[in-house]
């Protein structure tokens, strides 16, 4: 033998043996070192590591998973049919009891429906519709029911499975078909309601703006009317004044100018007036001369 | 993982025999091999992107920016290259159209509003990678899991929004809630992502009621208009309101100044007239009366009587039927 062939033959037999004692486990996964099928030890560091050569890995990814099946119908307390689209988020979390349980992911999925969605048939039908759907916000409880089952039922995957489940939601909330035809119509009769009452209300503020437009309109002329008639009061107050002032001086002649002005108002043509022949006027015509004294 | 192999081996096994000379052949082609397998570690991180290096499956390197690196070559190091500026893109509820498949119309996904009514949204998520290594090895589907985030969160809030709000004064107020609401989640799951824009693009809805929508708008219009005809009357009303009061006060002032002007007027007539009595009242007198009688005494009926007769007048009274039979100042004087 060479020189050379012993190294080759070192060599290959070097490599034989890392490959049977080394191996990589990466940041997505675990590693379930088993010695003749009883597993001995979990490895979550990633990295290169080492073991017997008769020991075997597992490796298994311990990635976040999202299950995410077909909705399901739930009954809520006051006897509504939901139809709601659940997700859940889920890893490996104990691989030992994993592989003892459970094995693969499909079958991990049934079991992780199993616990879950019987907790959400009980909690769903536990609440009222209002507790999912509310413009209340103080009466959705969806995040608490959500919250408190993701708490349950990871306990019990854990325990049961090795599973973790990091969080359940929902994703799509919905009514079964049979059950739209009813809210479309009911949709349908709201939507008129409020096209009612908006064409009601748009009534009530133009009836408003009108009443109003007129009590304005009636407020300015009473006030003009108002003010008109003391413009006019006054003027009369100042026209009597002037002429009390001015009569005052000789009462005698005015009372005789403005009996005499009434005289040509009063009398017309239809009067016949009867006149003493000894009348001042008359006087003198009857009885001459003298009388003029 | 289970055989670890140098790139040296495959070139060694078959040699059996070597002719010492075929050796060294051997041997030199072997250090070129290995020079060649080192060299191959050399790797470049292009401007818009980051790198992480793994050894052995474990993370040496979570954040290598642009420019040239060296990483141990194959199978020891393993470089991922992430294009971590770049926005991703999401569509919940429903798929953007696609010509390809003849599919014009965008499809919408039914959501359930808090006043119970359904409505077909279509929402456009995007983001970018925060952090290249929870991104990577966190989740088995990063992308999948931040639209499941989005669309729980989106769910939720509009089941307890009215469907008015969210079809008119709501719109941006969800959208930032929900990015929120789906940021806070997606931080739980470590998933390295960060959400930048929810952008709502479309809600519409169900097409079964859609024309009782319509028709609301159509009431809404109305209102409008009947209001702003209200309005108009208003605007007619008032200035013509204004108008016909300023007319009666200039009326009113037309009026009093009148009444003042003539009242002087007269009084500084009778003034004068009367000065002009007084200096001689007694004449003044008699002609301002027979003044007035020769206006007056024409247009009458006259009956002249005797102060001594005895005459029964009360038939004339009747007959020519004069109503005021009033008679002058002197003549009353029996």
């Amino acid at each position: 033998m060479t020189s050379t062939k012993k190294f080759l033959v070192a060599a290959l037999f070097g490599v034989l043996l890392a490959s049977l004692s080394l191996y990589t486990v990466s940041e997505t996964q675990f590693a379930l070192i088993t010695q003749f099928g009883r597993p001995v030890r979990t490895v979550t560091q990633a990295g290169l590591h080492g073991k017997w050569f008769f020991q075997t890995t597992q490796l298994f990814d311990k990635r976040l998973r999202i299950y995410n099946p077909a909705p399901s119908e739930f009954l809520t307390r006051d006897k509504k049919n939901l139809v709601i689209e659940n997700y859940v988020a889920w890893r490996i979390e104990d691989p030992n009891r994993f592989v003892q349980t459970v094995g693969d992911v499909p079958s991990a999925e049934m079991r992780l429906h199993d616990i879950i969605w019987s907790g959400l048939s009980a909690s769903f039908g536990n609440e009222d519709l209002d507790a999912l759907v509310s413009t209340d916000r103080d009466k959705l409880q969806s995040t608490s029911i959500l919250d408190s089952i993701t708490a349950t039922s990871d306990r019990a995957a854990l325990e049961q499975y090795g599973l973790s489940i990091v969080d359940v939601r929902i994703k799509r909330l919905n009514l079964p078909e049979q059950n739209k035809q009813n809210v479309f119509a009911r949709m349908r009769a709201e939507r008129g309601r409020i096209a009612m009452q908006y064409r009601a209300e748009g009534e009530e503020q133009a009836l408003a703006i009108r009443a109003n437009a007129d009590r304005q309109k009636e407020g300015i002329l009473s006030t003009a009317y108002k003010e008109a008639e003391t413009i006019r009061g006054k003027g009369d107050a100042e026209a009597t004044r002037i002429y009390g002032e001015a009569y005052s001086k000789n009462p005698q002649f005015y009372k005789l100018t403005r009996t005499l002005e009434s005289y040509k108002k009063i009398l017309d043509d239809k009067t016949t007036i009867i006149l003493s022949s000894d009348s001042d006027l008359l006087k003198i015509l009857t009885k001459g001369q003298a009388a003029a004294k | 993982m289970s055989i670890l192999i140098s790139p040296s081996v495959p070139d060694i096994t078959p040699a059996d025999p070597p002719l010492p000379s075929k050796g060294r052949r051997y041997r030199r082609i072997l250090w070129y091999v290995f020079a060649a397998w080192l060299i191959s570690g050399i790797y470049i991180v292009q401007t818009d992107q980051q790198a992480l290096v793994t050894q052995w499956g474990r993370v040496v390197e979570p954040r290598v920016f642009p420019g040239i690196h060296y990483a141990l070559p194959w199978p020891i190091d393993t470089v991922y290259k992430l294009k971590v500026r770049e926005l991703r893109r999401r569509v919940i509820g429903g798929d953007i159209p696609d010509t390809v498949l003849g599919r014009t119309q965008a499809a919408t996904s039914e959501f359930f509003s808090g006043d119970q009514n359904l409505l077909n949204i279509r929402v456009v998520v995007q983001y970018s990678v925060s952090n290249p290594r929870d991104f990577l090895f966190q989740a088995q589907d990063a992308d999948r899991i931040v639209a499941l985030a989005v669309e729980s969160e989106l769910v939720r809030r509009v089941a307890h929004t009215t469907v008015d709000d969210i079809l008119t004064t709501q719109k941006l107020a969800i959208q930032g809630d929900v990015l929120r609401a789906a940021q806070t989640i997606i931080d739980g799951y470590r998933t390295g992502a960060l959400l930048s824009s929810i952008n709502i693009e479309s809600v519409s809805p169900p097409p079964e009621t859609a024309e009782a929508f319509r028709s609301v708008a159509g009431a809404r219009s109305d209102a409008f208009r009947i209001v702003n005809e209200a309005d108009g009357y208003a605007n007619d009303l008032l200035p013509r309101a204004r108008g016909e009061a300023d007319q009666l006060i200039d009326q009113a002032h037309s009026y009093s100044d009148g009444k003042i002007n003539r009242a002087a007027g007269d009084a500084s007539r009778f003034a004068a007239v009367a000065a002009e009595y007084n200096k001689v009242p007694q004449v003044t007198s008699t002609r301002v009366y027979l003044e007035a009688m020769e206006a007056i005494l024409p247009k009458l009926k006259k009956l002249i009587v005797d102060v001594n007769s005895n005459l029964d007048l009360s038939m004339i009274g009747r007959q020519e039927n004069s109503a005021p039979a009033a008679t002058p100042d002197g003549a009353s004087q029996r």
